[in-house]
């Protein structure tokens, strides 16, 4: 227990025995994760954007004239599990005829002495899922029942805007693990300097009997203390910032943004220290090999 | 307790030692004399293994060069206290936190750190220094630290390099002294130095090595 205290007190000193390192350290772990915290938020709004947009996303199907309103129904329910549909509403041809009349204030039956209007089924799509919806395989999916006269739907539209939302969280991911790895690079680099300015505490531990394990533990407990700092630095400026800007974004723009406080603190909290664990770590065993 | 049998190590600009026999027991006192350059350090070095033999083998207690894993070295360096002529004090830490520093590393309890680290001060005679900083203590009071240091552990054997080599005279014979109070506790010691006035007539073994080899042991 002595030893675990001792190897925490001498982390905890080191961070101010190696000020210019640490803050250089601490310095980059910062800009890092204001970085992530602003892509993750970016990334959750958007796809908030996503459920929005695929919630209007909407697939019709029109049936042929024969069918029987009770067939109709155990379609729609079959649709419903077809994979992407989040849920489905049946319009038989009695509630058509409802709408004909209520948007065109006529009776169809009136007007061409029965009903030509189809009975249909719309298709709600998934709106919460992280990959593309494929609206495809759906649509052929839907073709292949004999029921089925027609099928509308935004095809273009929805491609596109499927397309583009998987481009953007492709990006993301991308430059959040850029990020992450120049991260680990820098805070390898900058613990380089401070082992090697402390090449002669090293020798000393070795020679007298310390194992490789106590010789990292300090520079990686260091290490931790860099990235929590480096965290909570950058929690107080993106939820600062946010909390300064969000109202301004609001009243231009009208959208409000969403984001987690407690997540938003725990990613940068755990990422913190988990780039600089990594980044000490492997700075440390790289010198010790 | 030491032993090394054909030992051999040349370093890659030349230099080192050449089929090196040479035993220690357990309560000897032996120094190694030898011109610079001769390869005593070398020998101290391949004891407590920061090289390994390229021919040969050397054994500390259950400890064989051959067969010890890199990891159990540290266990075979916690019976060795080491004594250097650099002396290998930590500037940033005062003289107590110099002298803990091997208590820390086998984990000892808090409360024997401070009373063995004050025994050990005591045993040196810096008594009232504890607080001192290295740059604050004259040379012969850094290398008493250094033996301190070495002591503290209470370890089988003590290796000395050089440790007289920036002492003057009269500290350099005080060191001496010390270190046979040491042995006379119990503890193997194999001091390395090049001056033969310092050493002759004590009555301990001298063991004569000259361009890598053992001449007289």
């Amino acid at each position: 227990m002595d030893k675990m205290i001792f190897l925490f007190s001498e982390g905890l000193k080191n961070l101010w025995r190696h000020k210019l390192t640490a803050f250089s350290a601490i310095f980059s772990t910062f800009l890092t994760l204001s970085v992530t915290g602003s892509l993750i938020i970016a990334t959750e709004n958007t796809s908030k954007v996503i459920e929005y947009l695929r919630d209007k996303y909407k697939i019709e199907v029109f049936f042929k004239q024969n069918i029987s309103d009770d067939r109709v129904v155990a379609l729609a329910k079959e649709f419903n599990s077809i994979r992407g549909i989040r849920s489905t509403t049946v319009i038989t041809k009695s509630d058509a005829e409802k709408i004909f009349k209520s948007q065109f204030g006529e009776n169809i039956l009136d007007m061409v002495g029965y009903n030509p209007l189809p009975a249909s089924c719309v298709l709600n799509i998934v709106k919460n899922q992280p990959d593309a919806v494929k609206i495809r395989p759906i649509i052929d999916r839907l073709r292949t029942y004999p029921e089925v006269d027609e099928v509308n739907y935004q095809g273009r539209l929805i491609n596109r805007i499927e397309s583009y939302y998987q481009k953007f969280v492709k990006g993301m991911t991308g430059l959040l693990i850029l990020v992450l790895l120049i991260s680990v690079l820098i805070i390898s680099n900058t613990v380089r300097l401070t082992i090697f300015a402390k090449e002669e505490l090293i020798k000393a531990l070795q020679l007298i009997g310390a194992t490789r394990a106590f010789v990292k533990a300090p520079f990686v407990i260091e290490g931790v203390f860099h990235g929590l700092i480096g965290a909570i630095l950058a929690s107080i400026l993106l939820i600062g910032g946010l909390s300064l800007g969000e109202g301004i974004l609001q009243s231009v723009t009208g959208l409000k943004l969403q984001y987690d406080t407690l997540f938003l603190i725990s990613v940068l909290c755990g990422t913190g220290i988990l780039i600089s664990l990594v980044g000490s770590s492997r700075a440390i065993s790289k010198y010790l090999k | 307790m030491i032993r090394l049998d054909n030992v051999s190590y040349t370093y890659e600009k030349g230099g080192g030692v050449s089929n090196v026999n040479l035993s220690l027991g357990d309560d000897e006192y032996a120094f190694l004399i030898g011109p610079t350059g001769s390869g005593k350090t070398t020998l101290l070095r391949l004891i407590y293994l920061d090289l390994f033999p390229q021919v040969g083998k050397v054994e500390i207690d259950k400890f064989k060069s051959d067969k010890i894993k890199r990891r159990k070295i540290p266990y075979l360096r916690r019976k060795i206290g080491m004594v250097f002529q650099d002396y290998h004090l930590l500037d940033d830490r005062n003289l107590f936190e110099n002298i803990a520093l091997p208590l820390h590393v086998i984990g000892v309890e808090k409360d024997e750190i401070v009373e063995r680290v004050n025994d050990s001060i005591e045993e040196v005679g810096l008594e009232g220094k504890e607080n001192h900083f290295p740059m604050e203590l004259s040379g012969g009071e850094q290398q008493r630290a250094c033996v301190a240091r070495a002591l503290v552990k209470d370890p089988d054997i003590i290796l000395a390099d050089e440790p007289t080599g920036n002492l003057d005279p009269v500290t350099s014979f005080e060191l001496i002294k010390l270190l046979e109070e040491v042995n006379r506790e119990g503890a193997a010691i194999l001091m390395a130095s090049h001056n033969y006035n310092l050493i002759k007539g004590r009555g301990h073994r001298i063991i004569e090595i000259q361009n890598g080899t053992v001449r007289q042991s």
